[in-house]
């Protein structure tokens, strides 16, 4: 691209008046004053102050990670491209990146914009891990771009007409934006709302910068840094073989992409993972417990027909029924009382008394054996079981302290210090941690290996994060879950057919991120997909071949996601885009 | 190129900070990474009032104590106070505080130098000049040098060797603690700044050519943008004039077979529909001829925005008096010795081209003098054994 000469160059040589005039003063610091000016030609010795207030237990913080932390910030002022591969936690470079722009006070208002599944998630450990405070556009307190400072939203959500003209009115200091490729199309709204997007700042995640074709790559790399490609003609011509759609000038583009991506690489980097041992127990319901889940069925499927604004509780009964008679109970008693007029009063009332009839709870039973083989076989017999409801937990409880084992409850009521507390006691003591979905991401939980899905979250971003408090940097142990199912429920459906074939319990976070947010692209939302399955389904083998759907659709996505990822990791196969060692 | 810049490492910063501090005539009390420094009475100082808690790193507990770190508002302060203090002075790069600096082909030779004596005949100045040079354009972070530039008072060559010995010698924390003001007039100084400037530019050429190509590409991505814009314009235009040529293609055929009142009116329309399609008309063939002529005006405004701005600025003056002379080099290996002589400067090292005694080519670090027997031998000439 040489002779590329369109624009002129203009040379001023300043005039040295000031100095001339200090020819006959006291000369007697001038050695300090060279000094003084040869530091102020040097570039600072940055780091990353803010790491040092981080709390190794909450997050801990690998090599590469503070590396491209450094080189976004320092080298590449402020605008890059993370693109490490799956899994090597983009997320936590972006949180080390905000929380040294917070300690440096460059941040007064940060957007970050992420696929709609991913937001809460992106909120929960920014707090948990570097306790930046987020507002979500799914909170309720959320009221509007120009109302908060700190927001993580949905682009889609961003992009709306309700929304867009507020968040292009700012200008923003801080712009994240994660799985940076789903605005590789520059016809695209997404596209057009990040070109008129004002930041100074700006941080974009993809593990798969190219997703069809090299041009992505070009239109990424130019929203953060217009014109260092050139024109698209011009990029195509220099960069692109267009017989073969490959890459030639490699040692231009890689010189070029140094300046604003950092690609790091899982053979490069020392994370090591222990072995995962998964264990799903599925148990034959008693005929009491089969019962009641066919009445709270039918009762969803008939109420969602009649009125499908009732989604979300519907939702919450079918997902209880599985977990606990004492879980459902009383979400139906407070249905019942709040709404007298309820057209479905009759039905509740007899599920109620379908509960009462229920002596005997077999996961609960189930359970024991579990925690009994731990107690036998791990140190201090230490168990966490996860359920999603408060209900279940007090109940699980109970029963193990009857049986004489140790318990710790854990659940969002406590105070922070009480949560530390209780991690602490259940280190010291051993035993068994019941704990609902509220333990957060960044709790240090290393010590234990034996994990237990009382109940299954239908969001699989959920289950991964049950396990990643376990299963993470640091375990030395092989870990073991257990996931524990009825027959013939959702819940077998959830875990048979879409989990396993997703292999989910075996993914990294990363992995599942990019099969949710490429599920996300094709307008599907996990659990409602999961819920709508269930009450549209005309009979038992209708049920089982929708749900076979999904996870073709799954397995396709999950597929397509790995072959990205492949082909990026051929395109810049032999391209050393981390930092120079000179 | 002598780049005179240097890292702003924590120590750099302590080392500077308390050499200055000291040089303005504070008193420090060092207690671990914590300094209680005391200016005296007469220090003029918008920094020292009488005295400050300084704190080496940023873990400051005390909130009335100051930050001593590379980024610390502080440290930024006392440099920026430090460097106008006095940005002229002179120093002497004399003899007897400088070793003879050795050439590169001695340096890399594996001959022994068993003595290199300086006889100095005459005294010469230089003027050592650190400038800041400043590249900036609108689509790339501003790119800036500092740049050391040792010239040659009478016969304004340049003396890089010089500019290595003055930075050493200024770095070092033994040598050089004050010097005296300048003897050179301003009138005299003036023409010797503009010739280093110059240096300055040619030196840093080939950094000014990369942000130029960088610059260039940015500026024809926002032409093409524009031009694109301005394409998707015309279409637009092009529909408009369309819509209503068939609009009024249509008003005609009612006017010719509608009655009286609504011809009138049909009319009317026509005429505003047709006021509307000329200056659309215009617009367009305005357009369409900028177009054609590939929009000079726009193209200029662009190119001028995305003009890359050089800013060659003097920060420093010194004046070097160096000594210039003969070295007398004594070479030995087991069976001989030889003794040569070549023009010397202090700081500027050996002045004059030595020439192999057999090939006549003149001695470099690669091909380094290698024997003495019967003169100065080069390496690729000397038996191989």
């Amino acid at each position: 691209m040489d002779g590329y000469d369109l624009v002129d160059v203009e040379v001023t040589h300043k005039s040295a008046d000031d100095i001339l005039d200090s020819l006959s003063n006291d000369a007697d610091d001038h050695i300090q004053s060279v000094k003084a000016t040869r530091l102020q030609g040097g570039q600072p010795d940055s780091e990353l102050r803010s790491l040092k207030q981080l709390d190794e237990n909450s997050v801990k913080m690998l090599e590469h990670q503070v590396d491209a932390a450094y080189r976004a910030l320092f080298e590449m002022d402020g605008k890059a491209l993370l693109a490490d591969e799956v899994g090597l936690g983009k997320t936590i470079e972006v949180g080390m990146i905000l929380k040294e722009m917070h300690f440096r006070e460059t941040n007064d208002s940060v957007l970050i914009l992420t696929p709609a599944q991913l937001a809460k998630q992106w909120q929960a450990e920014l707090l948990e891990k570097f306790g930046l405070n987020f507002v979500c556009n799914y909170d309720d307190e959320f009221s509007g771009f120009d109302d908060h400072d700190y927001i993580i939203a949905s682009i889609d959500t961003a992009k709306s007409d309700r929304h867009r003209t507020t968040v292009l009115k700012r200008d923003w200091d801080v712009l994240v934006l994660d799985e940076a490729h789903y605005v590789k199309n520059e016809e695209t709204d997404r596209y057009d709302l990040i070109d008129r997007l004002s930041y100074n700042y700006a941080f974009f995640l993809t593990a798969t910068p190219i997703q069809n074709e090299l041009t992505d790559l070009y239109n990424v790399v130019s929203l953060l840094r217009p014109g260092l490609f050139g024109t698209r003609d011009v990029f195509h011509q220099y960069f692109v073989n267009n017989n073969q759609e490959t890459l030639v000038n490699r040692d231009e583009l890689q010189e070029r992409l140094h300046k604003v991506m950092i690609r790091n690489r899982r053979a490069d980097t020392d994370i090591d993972f222990t072995d995962r041992t998964i264990d799903t127990r599925k148990f034959d319901p008693s005929a009491e417990e089969r019962e009641l889940y066919q009445a709270v069925s039918d009762y969803v499927k008939g109420a969602y027909s009649q009125d499908q604004g009732q989604k979300l509780v519907l939702m919450l009964l079918q997902k209880e029924v599985v977990s606990s008679p004492a879980a459902l109970k009383a979400t139906i008693e407070k249905r019942l009382d709040e709404q007298s007029e309820l057209t479905h009063a009759d039905e509740l009332e007899s599920i109620l008394e379908l509960i009462e009839g229920i002596d005997t709870v077999t996961k609960q039973e189930r359970l024991l054996d579990i925690v009994e083989e731990a107690r036998e076989n791990v140190e201090k017999g230490r168990v966490i079981v996860f359920t999603q409801f408060r209900a279940t937990q007090r109940q699980v409880l109970e029963r193990l302290a009857t049986e004489g084992y140790t318990v710790h409850s854990f659940h969002g009521g406590h105070s922070s210090q009480e949560k530390e507390q209780i991690v602490r006691d259940f280190e010291e003591e051993g035993g068994v941690l019941v704990s609902t979905d509220a333990m957060s991401e960044g709790r240090n939980l290393q010590f234990c290996n034996i994990l237990v899905n009382y109940d299954l979250p239908w969001n699989p971003m959920r289950v991964e994060q049950r396990i990643g408090r376990i299963h993470r940097i640091g375990q030395k142990r092989s870990v073991f879950i257990f996931n524990m199912a009825l027959k013939d429920t959702v819940e077998e459906y959830v875990l048979e057919r879409l989990y396993h074939k997703i292999d989910l319990f075996q993914q990294s976070v990363g992995e599942l991120s990019s099969i949710l947010s490429r599920l996300e692209e094709s307008g599907t939302s996990f659990e409602d997909e999961i819920f709508e399955r269930l009450v549209n389904a005309n009979s038992e083998v209708d049920l089982e071949n929708d749900f076979d759907d999904m996870a073709i659709n799954l397995q396709e996505q999950r597929d397509l996601a790995d072959k990205l990822e492949e082909f990026n990791s051929g395109v810049f196969d032999g391209f050393d885009l981390g930092a120079s060692d000179d | 190129m002598t780049d005179a810049a240097v890292p702003v490492t924590q120590s750099a910063v302590e080392n500077f900070a308390e050499q200055y501090l000291r040089s303005i005539g504070c008193d420090i009390d060092k207690q671990g990474n914590q300094w209680t420094v005391t200016a005296p009475n007469e220090v003029d100082n918008e920094l020292l009032t009488e005295s400050v808690t300084l704190v080496c790193g940023d873990n400051v507990d005390d909130e009335a104590a100051e930050e001593l770190h590379p980024e610390s508002p502080f440290f930024q302060t006392l440099l920026s106070e430090a460097s106008d203090r006095a940005p002229t002075g002179k120093l002497s790069l004399e003899a007897d505080n400088a070793d003879a600096q050795l050439p590169d082909w001695l340096q890399e030779s594996d001959l022994e130098v068993s003595s290199a004596k300086f006889t100095p005949y005459y005294d010469r100045t230089a003027l050592v000049v650190l400038f800041r040079a400043r590249v900036e354009t609108v689509s790339e972070y501003q790119t800036e040098l500092l740049q050391a530039v040792a010239i040659d008072t009478r016969s304004e060559s340049f003396l890089p060797t010089l500019e290595q010995a003055f930075l050493q010698r200024v770095s070092s924390d033994t040598e050089l603690k004050s010097s005296d003001s300048m003897d050179m007039q301003a009138a005299d100084v003036r023409p010797l700044l503009d010739t280093a400037s110059g240096q300055v530019v040619d030196r840093i050429q080939r950094t000014i050519d990369e942000i130029h190509q960088e610059a260039s590409r940015a500026a024809d991505a926002e032409v093409e943008e524009f031009r694109q814009m301005q394409q998707q314009r015309i279409g637009e235009l092009e529909e408009q004039l369309s819509n209503l040529s068939a609009r009024i293609a249509d008003l005609s055929d009612q006017i010719n077979s509608s009655d009286e009142s609504k011809r009138v009116e049909a009319l009317k329309e026509r005429k505003t529909l047709k006021n509307e399609h000329e200056d659309i008309q215009a617009e367009l063939d305005d357009l369409r001829q900028r177009r054609d002529q590939g929009f000079p005006k726009r193209q200029r405004e662009i190119r001028e925005r995305h003009a890359l701005d050089v800013q060659v600025e003097p920060l420093t003056i010194t004046e070097v008096e160096y000594e210039r002379g003969d070295l007398e080099i004594v070479l030995t290996t087991d069976e001989h010795t030889l003794e040569f002589t070549a023009g010397y400067g202090t700081g500027v090292g050996i002045t004059e081209t030595v020439n192999c005694s057999k090939c006549g080519r003149a001695f470099t670090d690669t091909n380094p003098v290698e024997d003495i027997a019967g003169g100065l031998i080069c390496l690729d000439c000397s038996p191989q054994e």
